[in-house]
């Protein structure tokens, strides 16, 4: 125990006034005459007399009630966690929640929030019970109900910011299951955080049980400003035989005031290529475009950093770029064929550029071997593949990976010779009959081909009407992909080797059908297309917390990853190697930190090293607060017990801690209460004395 | 008790009629022989007209023939005289202490109060009873002296109202003065609260007894003084000689009580000794009462010594 005023301690000499009070003035005070002395003075006793203190009760209430009032004076105050837990009786389970979330990292969040961790810490008291949850995106506990505030202590000094955004849900939903299970009478959580907007969407549904306080302690500054890169975009152009590449940073002014001069680069490969200066109006967005760039075979990694601000977390925003975006499409055309056959097929191919299609159109006469060289997929537009060698090489080029559409249409004459690649067999066309039309009337939305159609008002594929087609028959009725209304096949798939076959029994023009009239038509060839092509939207960059299938990320590359043999590494950005382990083709790899993940297969035959760039959640750069008053409102019930923000803005003066402690009052009332006391009780003795 | 003040004689409010009357079928008879000059109850040291033979002497000329006894001559044929023990008055004296000691008081009657009663009653008494009643009133000397006289009931009763604790107070000295007043043999009342050495008291009232007075002595004391009932831790302050002690009582009570019991039985037995009757006076107790019961055993103790 420490006093704000010691001096006030010598007070207690005024201790010797009831002393003499109880040994000398009240015998003065009563005289009593009487007739002789004589026989008084015989008796040899005198010398005890001064010495005895009468009353002990009443001297010793005396003497309390004088030392609680000085101490009280002196102004007390608990520096330790042991002697508070003895004036405050201790028993308590508390559960410390920390906010790890990168939005703590602004200025000195952290290090105040820490500091005011380790202060409640040091008030529990020997009973006491303590528990550090330590949450972002997800809680974990450390040091689960602790006596031993050692091990807290220890877990908050190790404590770091994280790269997780805030959610109050799972660490409240934490919290709560502790202090439920706790059998100690007070609890509470104390629940130290920025109180970002973000964190708390009001759905979370924890409730407090009867009795357990929630302490909201905030540490945000009334005014913040920030400035982050909240994505980067591409746009990508065939550039001879590479891509050209536009890269569009997007910048948001989190803050109230206008930046100026903002200073933008884009680093390629660790290398700063280019940079630009530009303002942001006060809580606005600015969109920075670099020149293009060529991306060439390998992996590109690129970041776009901004200059410092108060949250570091959010200034450098990193991607990876390959090449191998473009999809090239050959159409094989008939050798007499009408002449707007393919046009608008080629005509939907030309439009977008996630994937860019490069497409090129021959007649099946000028079909080659070298015709297939660099092709993803063939279109045979109402034609069959040639025989001989063009055709094993087409075989061949579906066994390799590639995909084949066949469009059945007025022309098209599969002779026995000719290779056996579709996955079934088709007849003369038929038509409906006079004014009637088929609409396709059952479509596997789970393939990949109609995935995009599958949500509502995405596309009506029953609108287009099909006139003729040619009625076909599969070897498996697994590979239907969709039928008409009449039950025949529309689309059917076989897979061939690593390659694809797609059999679509009408037109891609309009002389069979509407459908190339319809705004599904272009979604529709782009999938069909995209499918065959075996096309995996690039990733250029996965946000922190995500759990990344390294072995899709190979397979897209176009490897295939052997549980044990070629069990990756991964390089974190922070340097550490980290082993993952293939199970049954999947390898999952946690992304714990921003930067570039760099995954080796040691193991493996070649070892072909890629790059997964990780940024932190933007949603966190909002540093917008809620009323933390509200979250505990809405946590507990009722009002919280608020400690106001930037209470650990510092560390505590004795000054502050006496305030916040108070012990005076509590001294002050016992001796007033102690005095009345000894008011009625000396009243009583004066009365029975007389 | 009726106040003095409305009595037409200062004093007599101190003699109560409810004392009187309590003790109005006893007699205050000296235990020794008195000198006195008219007939009463009291034994007298001459001979005299009674019912009591005495003894028959020789006739000497100028005797009363009357008063030869015929019997006897006509045995003897010589001539005696027959004489008989006269009845005498006597003189009753009261002597009065008061000292400051005797103003004290712990709630009730104040001991000099108390012995002024006391003093009045026997004065009344006595005087009823054809004593000559006389009293003298000291303190460390003498103070007043009204020489006793069947016709100074008065100036006792007045000199009893008068009498005020206003000094400290000693036996020895004014009790040897006094021996001069009391020549003749009467009937002595010390009342006293007797704060002094048992050897010191005999000393000086041994004086009286050996002129012949029948003594009675009356050791006044208050209550407090016997039980000493303090409890709080006091200054007591002694109210001859002003000198201030601290007490814690209840740690000396038992002592005191044990010393002041010790004081007055070593006094019970010293002045049986001297054959002077002493009895104590509590102020507590009703002066009826106390009178009564020290008339009566002096009544049955008179009759057993003669």
């Amino acid at each position: 125990m420490t006093f704000l005023a010691p001096l006030l301690l010598l007070g207690l000499a005024a201790l010797g006034i009831p002393v003499l009070v109880h040994l000398i003035h009240r015998e003065r005070d009563q005289l009593i005459q009487f007739p002789s002395l004589m026989f008084l003075e015989r008796i040899p006793y005198r010398s005890m007399r001064r010495q005895k203190i009468r009353n002990w009760p009443l001297f010793l209430l005396r003497c309390v009630a004088l030392i609680l009032l000085i101490l009280a004076f002196a102004r007390p105050f608990f520096t330790s966690a042991t002697t508070v837990a003895g004036a405050l009786g201790g028993g308590r389970e508390i559960v410390l929640l920390l906010d790890r979330s990168y939005s703590m990292g602004y200025g000195d969040r952290w290090q105040r929030a820490q500091a005011f961790a380790r202060r409640e810490v040091n008030l529990l008291g020997a009973n006491d019970r303590a528990t550090l949850v330590l949450f972002g995106r997800s809680a974990e506990a450390s040091a689960r109900s602790a006596v031993d505030h050692a091990s807290v202590h220890t877990a908050i000094d190790r404590a770091e910011v994280g790269v997780g955004i805030t959610r109050f849900g799972p660490a409240l939903q934490l919290a709560k299951g502790i202090l439920e299970q706790s059998e100690l009478t007070e609890r509470e959580a104390i629940l130290i955080s920025d109180f970002q907007k973000n964190g708390w969407s009001g759905d979370e549904a924890v409730t407090f049980e009867e009795g357990v306080v929630l302490r909201p302690v905030s540490v945000d500054e009334s005014d913040t400003s920030n400035i982050t890169v909240t994505s980067v975009a591409f746009e990508r152009e065939p550039f001879s035989a590479t891509e050209q590449v536009t890269a569009l940073a997007r910048l948001v002014n989190r803050s109230r005031l206008s930046a100026t001069n903002v200073s933008v680069a884009l680093e390629l490969d660790g290398r700063e290529v280019a940079k630009r200066l530009v303002d942001i109006e006060a809580s606005a967005t600015a969109t920075v475009a670099f020149d293009p760039f060529i991306v060439g075979e390998g992996q590109l990694r690129g970041t776009v950093r901004i200059g410092d601000d108060a949250l570091q977390q959010d200034n450098a925003f990193h991607f990876t770029l390959s090449s191998g975006q473009l999809v090239s499409v050959l159409i094989v055309k008939p050798d007499v064929a009408n002449p707007d056959s393919s046009l608008y097929l080629e005509r939907a191919l030309a439009i977008g550029n996630t994937p860019t299609f490069i497409t090129e159109a021959i007649t099946v006469r000028d079909l080659d071997v070298n015709a297939l060289e660099g092709r993803s997929v063939v279109i045979l537009n109402d034609t069959a593949p040639p025989v001989g060698s063009a055709g094993d090489a087409l075989v061949d080029f579906v066994s390799a990976g590639g995909g084949v559409l066949a469009v059945l249409g007025e022309q098209v004459r599969w002779t026995s010779e000719v290779s056996d690649i579709l996955p079934g067999s088709f007849g003369a066309p038929t038509d409906r009959g006079s004014n009637r039309s088929n609409v396709l009337g059952y479509v596997d939305y789970s393939h990949q081909v109609f995935d995009v159609f599958n949500a509502p008002r995405s596309g009506d594929l029953s609108s287009a009407h099909f006139f003729r087609h040619r009625p076909f028959t599969v070897t498996n009725p697994e590979s239907i992909l969709a039928r008409f209304d009449d039950g025949s096949v529309a689309l059917a798939e076989r897979r061939l080797g690593q390659g694809r076959v797609l059999v679509w029994t009408s037109t891609l023009d309009s002389y069979w059908n509407d459908l190339a009239l319809k705004p599904v038509y272009l979604p529709f060839v782009h999938q069909v297309v995209k499918h065959l092509a075996s096309y995996v939207e690039p990733t250029e960059w996965y946000t922190t917390a995500q759990v990344l299938n390294v072995a899709s990320l190979y397979a897209a590359s176009g490897r295939r990853l052997e549980p044990k043999h070629d069990d990756p590494v991964a390089v974190t950005p922070t340097g550490e190697r980290q082993p993952i382990t293939v199970n049954d083709s999947s390898a999952l790899l946690e992304l714990a930190h921003q930067g570039f993940y760099e995954l080796h297969t040691p193991g493996g035959d070649i070892d072909i090293p890629l790059a997964v760039a990780v940024n932190t959640d933007r949603s966190e750069s909002d540093l917008t607060t809620l009323d933390p008053q509200e979250l505990a409102g809405a946590v507990t019930g009722r009002a919280g017990a608020a400690t106001p923000g930037h209470l650990v803005l510092h560390e505590q003066s004795p000054k502050e801690i006496e305030g916040q402690q108070a012990l005076w009052r509590y001294l002050l009332v016992v001796a007033l209460l102690l005095l009345t006391a000894e008011t009625v009780l000396s009243n009583k003795l004066s009365q029975r004395a007389q | 008790m009726a106040t003095h003040k409305h009595t037409l004689v200062p004093g007599a409010s101190f003699v109560d009629p409810k004392v009187l009357a309590r003790i109005g079928n006893l007699e205050l008879l000296a235990r020794t022989i008195v000198d006195g000059f008219i007939n009463g109850i009291h034994r007298a040291s001459y001979l005299g007209v009674s019912v009591d033979f005495a003894e028959h002497r020789g006739y000497t000329p100028g005797d009363d023939i009357r008063r030869i006894d015929w019997r006897l001559y006509a045995r003897t044929d010589r001539y005696y005289v027959k004489e008989f023990e006269a009845d005498s008055n006597a003189n009753f004296s009261v002597i009065l202490d008061v000292s400051k000691s005797m103003a004290f008081s712990s709630g009730g009657l104040s001991k000099l109060d108390y012995a002024k009663y006391l003093a009045a009653s026997l004065s009344y008494f006595a005087n009823k009873q054809r004593d000559r009643v006389g009293i003298v009133t000291f303190d460390s000397e003498i103070l007043e002296r009204v020489p006793s006289s069947a016709k100074h009931l008065d100036l006792v009763f007045h000199t009893i109202d008068r009498a005020v604790a206003g000094r400290p107070g000693q036996l020895g000295d004014p009790l040897f003065r006094m021996t001069e007043f009391f020549k003749r043999r009467g009937v002595l009342a010390l009342i006293s609260d007797f704060y002094e050495e048992p050897d010191t008291i005999l000393e000086a009232v041994k004086q009286f007894r050996a002129q012949g007075h029948d003594v009675m002595v009356f050791h006044v004391l208050d209550p407090a003084e016997v039980e000493f009932p303090y409890d709080a831790a006091s200054s007591f302050e002694d109210l001859e000689s002003g000198e201030r002690i601290p007490i814690v009582p209840e740690n000396l009570r038992a002592q005191y009580r044990k010393l002041i019991k010790e004081h007055t039985s070593t006094l019970a037995r010293r002045f049986t000794e001297q054959r002077i009757d002493y009895a104590v006076f509590n102020t507590s107790t009703p002066i009826d009462h106390a009178l009564f019961a020290f008339l009566s055993a002096r009544e049955r103790l008179l009759r057993v010594r003669r």
